[in-house]
């Protein structure tokens, strides 16, 4: 059994808590005191109450910050994050689609495309989110009508090519009734590809290759003890290695592995490695290969979503810029483009860039550090600007 | 990746954050199968080294003798800083009231117990067994969720949490709770146990138990809980889901004794986790949410 972690997308209204509490249900991960919680006064289940946990949420009737569910069929353990749809609460699908190997994008069948849909798939594309589905819901109210699924497929098309989204299924669902959601739809027999249920049980995880390059993100020092991730490649006693930063030479003494001394490790794999060192090596390192370097520099472009209700990026001022475990001063030193949602397209508009938006932007370091481009190792291509007098996360960032 | 590993690996790669992150971080430990998990990922993440930080037990006084026994051997074991505070204590130099009723339950107390030790000792971060799908509040909860300075979480302003790059930056007099088994259901949390060979408390096993039937619960008689002449009492088979304040968890039915058996039991159950087993989360639908607010777990 492995995990899979997926979000769900959509506006106000769309059917995310119906169609979470409908996969659960049918899926038989529901127990029953939970049931009853969610009944109303007429005894029917509102399925949508089984995810909207707090009770300001419930009182609003929306889904405000990202809930996490979970549910078990014999093959995978499911890891669902449900979203709030507003617009306002852009940052907190930021936060539950960072790290999911697949998008649900919802759409109201009755309603259409909107520019929450555009929203939600401009995250997707942000993130490099590789499978994303388009669940065409509330079906039962259009007639189960094909002609229906096709318009909104056409449309939502020249979406994913505007995103480069290249790898999207449209499944038509009812929430509400079931349809298409964990089995086929008697109701729609023109509808020949899988039910939900049977993508997701599919879908590939993100899968980290051991033939990456090496990449040890240093998280505790003690002493000669380095405690780190392998997240990326493999690592041999006795190997020649390159610590950044400073970019020293060094090699592998010893690695522990679930409590054992290894000859090497793979990707995943949590270590604690001794190194041959001249003097000692913080937290923020990264341990690499020789001769496949990461970039080393102390300024890069790197796509950008700022997160910060409080204030928008402010060009010049100090940030902590962080990748991996390693915490730099930095400033965004130019804004080269802006793309907004309405057009998905970019503009050299260079005015500031605040909450919920997206820019293209050059960042300043104060010293070298060390990373890669997304594409390359992920958790070296990633980061977050955090504010230094709130020690909010203020910025998401990915190197491309 | 196999999901006990996927989830082993989350676990110490946060608690790795926080010894690297934290000055003086600090580890929930109540003898319960949540905070030995936790203890267990802690040792497998700084070994060769002792655990870097110290385990505190925020204690009741309502215990399950067991579950202390159980605590003290295991601190014994691995050698752990334990460190012990009591919600009695708090009661008597707060000049709190004692809680009264038929199940005088200490639990809700306890976050000024937890609050005052953290002042005391500076602990800048919390590590709790909590996981969100035991209950709906803490299915909203950041892995690394920043309290404010009176210890309440703020659930309508959590900081944006991206990847695996968890914030730790707090002002002064702020603290972060740590959730490193956020993702793990309770089947997930017995197939570990099993899988690593882990000890639990006898507790978590079937045992023949003198209880008083309440709400078609079953609450272990002990000198903390206040029987009403009508109670029916009744001594069988039992084993509990979850260990806490004696007067208001719960004991399951059950003849289960090993833990494939318990799996099996849980895998059939009709019932979760806290709804079978915890009497403070019944008495309204936001019991939960209420308790985090004023600084609980
Ligand atoms: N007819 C119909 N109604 C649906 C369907 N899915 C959701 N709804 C209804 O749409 C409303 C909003 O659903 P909800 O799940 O709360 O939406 P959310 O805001 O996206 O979480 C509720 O009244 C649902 O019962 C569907 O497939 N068919």
């Amino acid at each position: 059994m492995d995990v899979l972690r997926f979000i769900t997308a959509g506006s106000i209204d769309d059917g995310k808590s119906t169609l979470i509490g409908r996969l659960l249900l049918d899926t038989g991960n529901i127990k029953s005191d939970i049931l009853e919680s969610v009944k109303e006064d007429n005894d029917d289940v509102n399925l949508a109450f089984i995810t909207d946990g707090l009770r300001a949420e419930r009182q609003a009737g929306i889904t405000i910050d990202v809930a996490y569910k979970y549910f078990t069929t014999p093959n995978r353990k499911f890891i669902i994050t449900d979203a709030p749809g507003h617009f306002q609460y852009t940052k907190n699908l930021v936060t539950g689609a960072s790290g999911v190997d697949a998008m649900i994008i919802l759409i109201d069948a009755t309603i259409g495309i909107s520019s929450q849909t555009r929203r939600h798939s401009m995250v997707a594309s942000f993130l490099g989110i590789r499978n994303i589905v388009v669940a065409i819901n509330k079906m039962d109210v259009s007639g189960y009508d094909q002609s229906v699924y096709n318009s909104i497929k056409n449309s939502y098309s020249e979406i994913a090519i505007r995103l480069n989204l290249d790898q999207v299924t449209y499944i038509p669902i009812s929430a509400l009734k079931g349809d298409n959601v964990t089995r086929h739809s008697y109701h729609m027999p023109w509808y020949t590809g899988p039910a939900l249920l049977q993508f997701l049980e599919a879908c590939k995880p993100e899968i980290k290759a051991d033939d990456g390059r090496l990449s040890v993100t240093v998280q505790y020092v003690a002493g000669n003890n380095i405690f780190g991730r392998l997240v990326s490649g493999t690592i041999k006693r006795g190997q020649n290695v390159v610590v950044y930063p400073g970019r020293i030479t060094s090699i592998v003494k010893e690695i522990i592995n679930n409590y054992i001394i290894v000859e090497e490790a793979f990707t995943g794999h949590d270590i604690c490695v001794q190194l041959e060192l001249q003097g000692t090596l913080m937290r923020g390192a990264t341990i690499t290969g020789i001769g496949e370097g990461p970039e080393y520099s102390n300024e890069f472009e790197a796509d950008l979503c700022w997160l910060d209700e409080l204030s928008e990026v402010v060009l010049n001022r100090d940030y902590i810029l962080r990748i991996g475990a390693n915490e730099v001063v930095s400033q965004v030193k130019e804004i080269i483009s802006k793309r907004y949602i309405e057009t998905l397209g970019y503009s050299n508009d260079q005015k500031s860039v605040s909450v919920n938006e997206f820019a293209r932007v050059i960042i300043h370091t104060s010293s070298n550090i060390a990373y890669d481009n997304y594409s390359q190792v992920h958790e070296t291509g990633r980061g977050i600007l955090i504010d230094i007098t709130t020690n909010n996360t203020s910025g998401a960032l990915i190197i491309r | 990746m196999n999901h006990l590993d996927a989830l082993e690996s989350e676990a110490i790669y946060i608690l790795r954050e926080v010894a690297g992150q934290f000055k003086n971080p600090v580890l929930l430990f109540s003898g319960g199968k949540d905070s030995t998990l936790l203890i267990h990922l802690a040792l497998k993440a700084f070994y060769p080294l002792p655990l870097p930080f110290a385990v505190m037990h925020i204690d009741t006084g309502h215990n399950f003798e067991e579950a202390l026994t159980f605590r003290d051997e295991l601190v014994k074991k691995y050698n752990l800083r334990l460190i012990v505070r009591k919600v009695e204590d708090t009661i008597r130099l707060k000049n709190l009231e004692e809680p009264g009723g038929k199940f005088p339950s200490r639990n809700a107390l306890q976050s000024y117990t937890l609050l005052d030790a953290i002042s005391e000792f500076q602990f800048d971060a919390i590590i709790g067994g909590g996981r969100r799908d035991e209950e709906k509040a803490r299915a909203k909860e950041r892995i690394f969720s920043v309290r404010d300075s009176s210890g309440a979480w703020l659930p309508h302003n959590q900081r944006p949490e991206l990847w695996d790059l968890y914030n730790g930056h707090i002002s002064a007099g702020e603290q972060i709770r740590v959730f490193p088994i956020s993702n793990w259901s309770e089947l997930d949390v017995w197939q570990y146990i099993r899988r690593e060979k882990i000890e639990l408390p006898s507790l978590y096993f079937a045992h023949e138990r003198t209880c008083i039937r309440f709400n078609s619960r079953l609450v272990a008689m002990s000198d903390y809980i206040v029987p009403d002449a009508e109670d029916v009492i009744i001594t069988t088979s039992v084993r509990y889901r979850t260990v806490g304040d004696m007067t208001c968890t719960a004991a399951v039915q059950s003849t289960a004794q090993t833990i494939e058996e318990v799996i099996d039991e849980i895998e059939q159950s009709a019932l979760s986790e806290r709804g079978e087993t915890r009497m403070d989360d019944q008495i309204s639908d936001a019991g939960m949410e209420d308790r985090k607010l004023k600084g609980y777990f």
